[in-house]
């Protein structure tokens, strides 16, 4: 039987749009960053949540520092000149890419488990094997954020591992 | 009433709070737990009227808290808020004695209209 082995471009966008409308208040939505608008902020936070069984991809999260600060100061409900502690920015940017990758998760054909999110400073590295199915790259208050879903390049049905 | 939140996320305890003010559920007791073993130890001391945990945790999960609980005799209302609501979770969740499932995101309406259920007086 074949299945989609990727989930389409305007559904990931719809389910981070509602995570962010959710999370972090209705009055500042996503918005659509044009390739032109993509600034090259380096050394910012990538978040990764990898899913495993029946569909398989791993969901990173990608975003320049300040907007990785702005986020977890808008889901703790901190002001702008609150200090964060350091744990606080790990958990904000763990649970946004869970909760995306665990309702992206529930768009493709089950049963997949979601693995605990991984929180880094700079790029992470991807596993060769992983072919690059969705990219968005997502504007917020100035700042630009990238979430993109990676699947296997030769998809199977069973956790490698 | 007392109200156990259970997640490792404190960003997401936080919010699950919030979210149970905006929905007209404030001015209940909270007692937070970082995991399933921590909230089994914390319904053991704390006897909450209501446990309220995220599924994916380190240490113990959720559905492994809430067996755990059901296996020692406690009958405490569970709602599990977690960021996957596959119809087989659902239904896995339902029949190991869970009375409702939140998906996240949520609003403060999904948490009125499940709290309701289990939240009386």
């Amino acid at each position: 039987m074949i299945l989609a082995t990727e989930p389409s471009l305007s559904d990931v966008y719809s389910v981070v749009e509602e995570v962010w409308t959710t999370f972090l208040g209705p009055d500042e939505p996503i918005y659509p960053a044009g390739a032109e608008q993509v600034p090259a902020e380096l050394g910012g936070y990538d978040a990764a949540i990898t899913v495993t069984g029946a569909w398989q991809a791993v969901v990173l999260v990608s975003l320049p520092v300040p907007l990785a600060e702005a986020i977890t100061r808008a889901m703790l409900g901190m002001d702008d000149e609150e200090a964060l502690a350091g744990d606080d920015l790990t958990d904000a940017l763990g649970e946004l890419v869970n909760v995306i990758g665990g309702n992206v998760k529930s768009l493709m054909a089950g049963p997949s488990k979601l693995s605990l999110p991984l929180v880094a400073r700079g790029p992470m590295s991807s596993s060769s094997s992983l072919v690059e199915a969705c990219r968005l790259d997502l504007g917020w208050r100035g700042h630009v954020l990238t979430v993109i879903v990676s699947v296997p390049a030769n998809p199977t049905s069973e956790d490698p591992s | 009433m007392k109200i156990l939140v259970v997640d490792d996320s404190r960003v997401m305890r936080q919010i699950v709070i919030r979210t149970l003010r905006q929905s007209g559920h404030s001015g209940h007791e909270i007692v937070e737990a970082e995991n399933g073993r921590e909230g089994l130890e914390k319904v053991r001391s704390e006897s909450p009227d209501l446990v309220l945990s995220d599924w994916n945790m380190p240490e113990m999960s959720g559905i492994d808290f809430l067996e755990a609980l059901r296996g020692s005799g406690s009958t405490v209302p569970f709602g599990f808020v977690t960021s996957e609501g596959s119809a087989d979770m659902r239904s896995r969740a339902q029949s190991s004695g869970a009375a409702f499932l939140i998906a996240k995101p949520f609003t403060p309406e999904a948490f009125d209209e499940a709290l309701s259920t289990v939240l009386v007086g």
